[in-house]
């Protein structure tokens, strides 16, 4: 290995060893901590989106559905 | 679940019939009103179902499905109980039957209290993870582990809009069975998910 290599190789060993440092602080940095069990399920629950698609798929299903029966006076009386 | 375990926090899954609604006079319910009930509650009736079937395809079948009944039976609703109760209701009941029926394919965890009992450490320490996506893969392996009842008292404590007198009625026990069973269940959590580290 020629001196110029030698150089480059050095360079690289340092520059990953300084992102190596960086992720471990970004990591460090990344930590949570919780209390009890619930506070961590409600910061999991806080987390969770509900699926995107949900609400047009129960829309469908809902259209589907048989009209529902009216009440007594509403049939008695209509919508008044 | 063991012989060990005969008091039940959770009663066997059962249809989800009529019954599980109040008895009252019905009334009309416009697409409108399930929208805001959709939009206040579907993301606790969604977690729920994540934790207790663990498997976000399922929850999101289950949750369609517990909107659907409350659709069809939300006329039935007067309020003797609040709307997240009533939903938690059919979201438990519904989510058990799937579960009964997987549990005779596959065993996951152990309901033994015993063992729990024994293995469990301080509830007091805190518990540290590092916010990524695997916080959720590690909840989940711990709720797995854990026996069905403490994994269900958990899911509904965490919620904070649910006083512990709903908690009862919707595990069917005293507040005082749900005090002195979250206590074990909040050591044996955690003795669970530092395991998973």
């Amino acid at each position: 290995m020629n001196p110029h290599e030698k150089s480059r190789l050095n360079q690289r060993e340092k520059e990953q060893a300084s992102l190596r440092q960086d992720a471990g602080q970004n990591t460090q940095s990344a930590a949570v901590e919780f209390a009890t069990p619930e506070e961590m399920l409600r910061y999991d629950a806080a987390q969770t989106e509900v699926p995107a698609g949900l609400v047009e798929r129960l829309q469908e299903s809902i259209q589907k559905e048989p009209p529902r029966p009216r009440n007594w006076w509403q049939r008695l009386f209509g919508n008044l | 679940m063991s012989a060990a375990n005969t008091e039940t926090l959770v009663e066997p899954a059962i249809p989800e019939s009529e019954s599980e609604a109040p008895k009252l006079t019905r009334i009309p319910l416009e697409p409108a009103e399930l929208a805001a009930i959709y939009e206040e509650h579907a993301r606790p009736v969604f977690y729920l179902a994540l934790r207790m079937l663990g498997d976000a395809t399922q929850a999101e079948d289950a949750t369609h499905d517990v909107f659907l009944k409350a659709y069809r039976k939300l006329g039935d609703f007067k309020g003797q109980s609040s709307i997240r109760t009533w939903l938690y209701r059919i979201t438990i009941n519904h989510c058990q039957n799937l579960l009964q029926s997987w549990h005779r394919r596959h065993i996951h965890g152990t309901d033994d209290e015993a063992i729990w009992e024994r293995a469990a450490g301080p509830a007091d320490s805190p518990l540290r993870a590092l916010e990524t996506k695997e916080l959720g893969q590690r909840i989940q392996t711990t709720l797995d582990s854990l026996p069905e009842e403490y994994r269900l008292l958990l899911l509904l404590v965490a919620d904070e809009k649910l006083s512990y007198e709903e908690i009862a009625s919707l595990t069917n026990q005293s507040t005082d069975a749900v005090r002195g069973k979250l206590h074990r269940a909040r050591r044996a959590f955690a003795t669970g998910f530092n395991r998973t580290a």
